[in-house]
């Protein structure tokens, strides 16, 4: 199964950075590679074998996509002569490194499961990100569990920069689509 | 210009700046093209409808956009004065469609006074469609400097 020409069109249209250019942005092609719901082990975990080089590109397309006017942001002689030295990257430019490192992982891949729905995240910060850092990550399956007929995933994730600081941990909740159907009727309180 | 903003001058109940922003399919692909997001309920319409997402059969927003949002909410406000995130924890309760108009809001709900520049607020976000339907709701924690250090 493949994106619609339509939706790979559109796509193709707004691709702008080199990372973005070599991201695999049909999901559905390896949509079998991805990690199961059932087969989710709580505790397994992985570091990132990717690193994600955070590139002036990469933080213009993400403030460009979100509206960002914020001088802090965008421009390095103001953002200079604040308490913050210098230009840095918005909290949330965590998840394109998210879907950069845990997506092209095996623990973590379920980020791109076709239908997954995001139904509220929980995130702490630490050092801000800038231009020309490296980072990391280590994913960690942290719980799963079926409410009101549906499946939630949560997984763990602590991102470091090049100097092994901490930059955030992220504690995401999916709710995974079905994706064995033939084995529905073994999973007490799913919803057909 | 605006008064800086810092711990001790900031009252409860204080209602951040709100942002707009309307939703249209070019919005959604631009954001999965920034944040790497590119699954099929954001991107394509036509497999959308072929699974009747959600019941309704269309595209919807990012929620990581959404999030995005609601930080800005906090970035716009004190990031530039010093201030800065030390945590947000948000539901995501509706899909925001294309075509829907949402805006973001945040209220300061409680104050935390710590010793060597750790005080911080509790911020409550939310964010509501043009039907005045939550979209999403919860809460921010936001580190302020000290008023003395002005």
């Amino acid at each position: 199964m493949e994106l619609s020409t339509e939706a790979k069109e559109l796509v193709k249209r707004f691709l702008k950075t080199e990372k973005q250019k070599n991201y695999q942005f049909d999901f559905l092609v390896d949509s079998q590679k991805y990690i199961k719901w059932e087969d989710v082990e709580i505790g397994m975990e992985e570091v990132s074998k990717k690193e994600f080089v955070v590139t002036k590109e990469d933080v213009d397309a993400y403030n460009e996509a979100t509206d960002e006017a914020n001088p802090l942001f965008t421009c390095e002689e103001f953002a200079k002569k604040t308490a913050w030295g210098g230009l840095i990257a918005p909290p949330m430019f965590i998840t394109p490194i998210a879907f950069w490192l845990a997506g092209d992982s095996e623990i973590g891949n379920w980020i791109k499961t076709p239908g997954a729905i995001n139904p509220g995240q929980k995130i702490e910060f630490y050092e801000p990100i800038r231009v020309g850092d490296v980072i990391k990550a280590r994913m960690v399956a942290h719980d799963k569990y079926i409410k009101r007929g549906k499946r939630y995933l949560i997984y763990y994730i602590e991102f470091f920069n090049q100097r092994g600081e901490l930059v955030v941990k992220w504690w995401g909740t999916l709710i995974l689509p079905l994706s064995k159907p033939d084995e529905e009727h073994k999973i007490e309180g799913v919803r057909k | 210009m605006s008064k800086k903003v810092c711990f001790e001058n900031i009252e409860l109940d204080y209602e951040l700046p709100s942002i707009k922003a309307n939703v249209t399919q070019e919005m959604i692909v631009k954001f999965a093209c920034a944040s790497l997001d590119f699954n099929p309920i954001h991107i394509d319409p036509i497999w959308a409808k072929r699974v009747n997402l959600l019941g309704v059969g269309k595209t919807i927003a990012h929620g990581q956009w959404t999030i995005a949002k609601l930080t800005q909410v906090i970035t716009n406000w004190c990031y530039v004065d010093g201030g800065r995130l030390k945590s947000i924890d948000i539901k995501l309760i509706k899909p925001v469609f294309v075509g829907d108009t949402v805006t973001f809001r945040g209220k300061v709900v409680a104050k935390h006074p710590r010793t060597r520049e750790m005080s911080f607020v509790e911020v409550e976000l939310w964010a509501e469609n043009q039907k005045g339907e939550m979209v999403a709701i919860g809460k921010a924690e936001v580190y302020l400097p000290s008023c003395a250090n002005k």
